[in-house]
């Protein structure tokens, strides 16, 4: 009796579970607790205490195709625990574990260790940091949900071959899952080197005067700058795929692990510079290391002998160019006076009449 | 043996400044100023330029537009007009590439010039034909004729100096070439080959910012001579308007070899007799004695 009492109750469980589970096919996969039931509307949101308009809103569109399509809500924003919720105070965390298990692993999928190695790079916030530093120093979503980085162009995978996929795997999700890896292994990161040397310098790295509360080197200061003027920078800034951006030297494939170039983890480190340059340059040598590379001829106590060059080129430049105008400006002049023509006619510019100046008749 | 004008002995008669004649065996007494009433083919009427420097010429006249176009581009990365200059090209990638393989072509053209330097100097050594004075090798009279120029321009002196093949801007412009080619190729060699060129250089780290430096502003004072005088030179100048034929002809109007390549219009008397025979007939006409 006890037995047969258990199992229609667990066959009642069961049924409810599966009946539910009909109930929530109108609903998209991953808001398993409904909380579009309220965030899908435009106009939710409120004005918060510096007057500001904050919106709620979620766009089931935007989200479906974002990589955390198929997370659930609560798995990041995991403070919430009853309904309606109290106003949420807290930022989300990415070191989270979330309920997605990812292929071939029995863990619970997790950012944490990339963010491990980020924390320990020089954009990780340390005890020892001012104040300001700590303020400035950017975090998960600075970068990842940057304006700039809103979604990664895929369209480079082409979706015809995309489709093929489809012939054995049924579900659409595979595309999308397949994107998500093809475009990370096209170039060292997903983003074209304009993108990523626009998320380093906009409002932080080109920002002098946020660098200089920073108190950061004098390189660092000139960093931009002296991309700028470098190769690589100029042919990134004029659509280059193939030069190297901020990331391709200043961090190894783990893309977070950016170091000072004393630290000894620093790609640019003296002694991992070999292996740095090696990306692109494959014939490097101990010799070609030693190049500065954010090169800068500005300096007359850091490079006298360039500085000097340089300043000697400029001088020469203007004295050519005003000099040799200067030159056929009068040469012009002190013809034109003997009686030539600013034409050819007949084979001979000479009119043979002299307009003042020395008479030869 | 080809002379130049300079031991040429003066009449007695002489009525204007101390050089206005010039004598010439078989001809008569040249006046400096003829040149205001010969004519003149536009095409070019007395040799200049061998076919090969006409070649030479070619080549690098057009390795030089793609190389300023394509380098200057890169160089002015920053400015509004790069982006769309650079499309043109089909982006920075596919820019270097041309712009090295135009370098190959300009430094094919340096050598096939040098190796027209050593032959034909060579040639002319054999069949004792040499001149220093035909050469573009600067000489003392060249700075003379810098100052007997200005003054001609100020209206200080009646006429312009008598001059060799080549006169003063032609040297310094040559010059120029020299140092330009040199100073380019070797610099660009260094950002071609970094690697390389870091185990030739005796301290890599300064002279690969040498380089850099050099490079460009070598290449835009180059391309501001070839702009703002060059071009103004051969094309804009009285007389020269609209431009000359001799880069594609190889042969100089008579009016401007003798205005401004005197003393190489008396060689060309001697070694052309049909040049002897029309300057004769211009002289009769002009009331001058002419043998």
């Amino acid at each position: 009796m006890e037995l047969q009492r258990a199992a229609a109750k667990i066959s009642l469980i069961l049924i409810v579970i599966f009946l539910l589970s009909f109930v929530g096919l109108s609903v998209e996969a991953a808001d398993k607790e409904n909380c579009l039931m309220c965030h899908k509307y435009r106009q939710i949101g409120r004005i918060d205490e510096q007057g500001r308009k904050r919106s709620y809103f979620v766009s089931e569109y935007i989200y479906d195709n974002t990589t955390h399509r198929n997370v659930p809500c609560r798995d990041c924003h995991t403070y919430i625990n009853k309904l309606p919720h109290d106003p949420v105070t807290e930022e989300v965390n990415c070191a989270n574990e979330c309920h997605i298990k990812p292929p071939f692993s029995s863990e619970n999928f997790s950012h944490k260790k990339i963010i491990d190695v980020y924390n320990k790079s020089v954009h990780g916030i340390k005890p020892t940091d001012s104040p300001d530093l700590k303020a400035a120093k950017p975090y998960c979503k600075y970068c990842h949900m940057n304006p700039l980085y809103t979604k990664v162009e895929e369209e480079r995978v082409a979706s015809t071959s995309l489709n093929r996929c489809l012939n054995c795997h049924e579900r659409k999700g595979v595309t999308q899952a397949y994107k998500h890896i093809t475009h990370r292994l096209r170039h060292k990161t997903s983003r074209s080197p304009q993108e990523v040397v626009q998320l380093c310098t906009k409002n932080c790295h080109a920002d002098l005067d946020l660098m200089k509360k920073l108190r950061v080197s004098e390189e660092s200061m000139e960093a931009v700058e002296t991309y700028g003027r470098s190769i690589h920078g100029k042919a990134v800034m004029l659509g280059s795929q193939a030069a190297a951006d901020c990331i391709s030297c200043h961090a190894t494939n783990a893309i977070h692990d950016i170091y000072k170039k004393d630290e000894l983890q620093a790609t640019v480190n003296k002694r991992n510079r070999a292996a740095t340059c090696r990306q692109c340059h494959t014939k490097v040598n101990d010799r070609f290391v030693r190049i500065d590379v954010h090169s800068s001829v500005g300096h007359s106590s850091k490079k006298p002998v360039l500085y000097f060059v340089n300043l000697g080129l400029g001088i020469a430049f203007y004295g050519s160019v005003f000099g040799l105008v200067g030159l056929a400006i009068l040469e012009s002049f002190g013809r034109r006076r003997d009686g030539i023509c600013m034409q050819i006619k007949k084979g001979t510019s000479w009119r043979g009449v002299p307009k003042g100046g020395p008479k030869n008749e | 043996m080809a002379t130049s004008g300079e031991n040429i002995a003066m009449p007695a008669d002489e009525t204007k400044t101390d050089d206005y004649y010039t004598y010439v065996e078989g001809v008569g007494n040249i006046p400096r100023d003829i040149y205001k009433h010969v004519k003149s083919d536009p095409l070019g009427d007395l040799p200049r330029y061998s076919i090969h420097i006409v070649i030479q010429h070619f080549l690098t006249f057009l390795t030089f537009l793609i190389l300023a176009s394509t380098g200057l581009t890169l160089h002015f990365s920053d400015l509004w007009w790069s982006p769309y200059v650079m499309s043109i090209f089909g982006g920075p990638d596919v820019a270097r590439l041309i712009h090295r393989v135009s370098a190959f072509f300009m430094i094919a053209a340096s050598l096939y010039h040098i190796g027209t330097l050593i032959g034909g100097t060579m040639n002319k050594i054999m069949k004792k034909e040499f001149d220093v004075k035909r050469t573009q090798i600067p000489l003392l009279k060249d700075a003379r004729d810098i100052v007997h120029d200005f003054r001609y321009f100020i209206g200080r002196e009646p006429h312009r100096p008598k001059m060799y093949k080549f006169m003063y801007k032609q040297k310094l412009h040559y010059i120029a070439i020299i140092w330009g080619t040199f100073v380019l190729v070797t610099a660009g060699t260094s950002l071609l080959f970094p690697e390389t060129m870091a185990t030739i250089w005796p301290n890599p780290e300064f002279f690969q910012d040498l380089a850099r430096l050099m490079h460009a502003d070598e290449a835009i004072m180059a391309i501001t001579v070839v702009v703002f005088w060059h071009w103004s030179n051969v094309h804009l100048v009285p007389g020269r308007f609209p431009l000359q034929w001799s880069f594609l002809t190889g042969r100089i109007t008579r009016e401007h070899q003798i205005e401004e390549h005197f003393l190489e219009y008396i060689n060309n008397l001697k070694e052309i007799p049909e040049e002897r025979d029309y300057i004769k007939k211009i002289l009769r006409e002009k009331g001058h004695d002419t043998h």
